[in-house]
């Protein structure tokens, strides 16, 4: 990808993803038997937040939700400039740690256990990100970016269990149903991001936008140079999300990291040993 | 840009019982659901005052609930609106003049529209929401206070007001004029 049009598509980034959330609340809608907002609804909410008269705990708070877009933006520009991969997961765990700075920052209840359950949420997923960007380094070669996406092989072939695991723990990273824990609405109102407001809400708003197009862009990699196979599987892997997002109820924490500890990384171990196997 | 055009199109919605028989919760889940779906028109229930723009109120407001009734109302980021939500929130309802209610929400908070009835109907409350939209739109941005405190609380706290003691001291006059 050039240089200019990585600057562009990760300027248009919080655009392509405030989209793509607009149609994730028409499909989960139909998906309920209902009509659902319009596909615009997040921009409206956006500029609705814009309008709102600001409340500032205090500042480093609202500093730390600024720093948590600002992070989960850079992650994504080392994504599509052709970065590292590694850099990239680095640079979001960095992002999601400033949130967790902020939860912790105030006084509010919900807001420090919201926070204590996102490191658990990072604790669980963060090691299934690694291991497929190791699996897509043993397929490629690279962890560059610029070279996975010019390559002729197609990683999915040789790493479907890692793609599997990958998939299902991508409801982790976007905090959907059952792994929701970290911001459970229901019980404890968003978690970290509950004491923000107005403008600052706004930035963790947006900023939860971006992890959309991050996330997907990761399953696009599956792919290599396939990019039609790569957005088949990125629209496959967003209806397979929204679905056990609409099917399945809240999991608890020790359920949700024995899942991805118990499950998931021998899922992707068995793949890599099987594949070092098979090279051998 | 005149942004505020937008309040209307995305109203998130904080819904508070302040000690009602559940009959009118009952029936604004109602509206949230597929049947009415009120989420087509944006609606979201948040449940978290500091991201809402519409308080609704259902209840006669029990002593145990109005300390937590004027803290969410100040909780929320002007510009907000409230709406009380069957005959309880109106006036009391079936438990006016009881020694344990207070008759109503808008003894302690300002009250914009009144949604009747026992419980109130999915339809009317719509209705009301609707109606609190259009109020939404023409509100100003300035900082809106409890009952009991408008008027003479910038001689109390000076003129540098600050939410969390405009919270403590409208909770501290809920106590002033009690008998027991």
């Amino acid at each position: 990808m050039s240089k200019e049009l990585s600057v562009v598509l990760t300027l248009l980034s919080p655009f392509i993803g405030g989209l793509v959330y607009g149609f994730e609340r028409i499909v989960r809608a139909r998906m309920q038997n209902r009509q659902g907002p319009p596909i615009l609804q997040p921009f409206y909410d956006f500029f609705k937040l814009m309008d709102k008269r600001s409340i500032m705990i205090h500042s480093f708070h609202a500093f730390m939700g600024i720093m948590y877009l600002i992070g989960t933006w850079f992650s994504l520009y080392v994504l599509l400039s052709g970065g590292d991969i590694l850099i990239a997961i680095f640079f979001h765990v960095l992002s999601l740690a400033f949130l967790v700075i902020g939860g912790f920052s105030v006084r509010s209840p919900y807001s420090v256990v919201g926070a204590m359950r996102e490191l658990i949420h990072m604790l669980a997923y963060e090691p299934v990100f690694v291991l497929a960007a190791v699996g897509l380094y043993l397929v490629t070669g690279t962890f560059q970016v610029s070279e996975l996406l010019k390559t002729d092989t197609v990683p999915i072939l040789t790493l479907p269990l890692v793609f599997i695991a990958f998939l299902l723990s991508l409801p982790a990273v976007l905090k959907k149903s059952p792994f929701d824990i970290a911001e459970a609405h229901q019980e404890i109102i968003g978690g970290p991001e509950i004491e923000y407001s107005g403008k600052f809400y706004e930035a963790v708003y947006t900023a939860k936008w971006i992890e959309y197009v991050y996330a997907f862009f990761f399953v696009f990699l599956f792919a290599g140079g396939n990019y039609f196979l790569g957005a088949v599987l990125v629209v496959l892997s967003f209806f397979i999300v929204n679905l056990i997002d609409n099917a399945t109820a809240r999991v608890n924490f020790r359920q949700m990291v024995s899942f991805h500890w118990y499950i998931l990384i021998p899922l992707v171990v068995v793949n890599l040993m099987l594949l070092a196997l098979w090279r051998a | 840009m005149n942004l505020k055009k937008y309040r209307k199109k995305s109203p998130w919605i904080l819904h508070y019982n302040t000690g009602s028989c559940n009959g009118c919760d009952v029936e604004i889940l109602a509206c949230l659901a597929p049947k009415y779906d009120l989420e087509r028109f944006g609606v979201l229930n948040r449940g978290n005052p500091k991201q809402s723009d519409i308080l609704l109120v259902t209840g006669p407001v029990t002593k145990r609930a109005r300390e937590r009734l004027i803290r969410l109302y100040m909780e929320m980021p002007e510009p907000k609106v409230v709406v009380a939500v069957g005959a309880c929130a109106c006036t009391g309802g079936v438990f006016r003049g009881m020694y344990n209610v207070e008759n109503g929400v808008d003894k302690f908070i300002p009250v914009d529209v009144y949604v009747p009835g026992c419980a109130a109907r999915p339809e009317n409350i719509i209705d009301g929401v609707v109606r609190a939209l259009e109020i939404l739109e023409e509100k100003k941005k300035d900082l809106q206070l409890t009952r009991k405190c408008v008027g003479d609380i910038e001689y109390v706290l000076g003129k540098q007001l600050n939410r969390r003691k405009i919270v403590a001291e409208g909770i501290r006059r809920c106590y002033e004029d009690r008998r027991d």
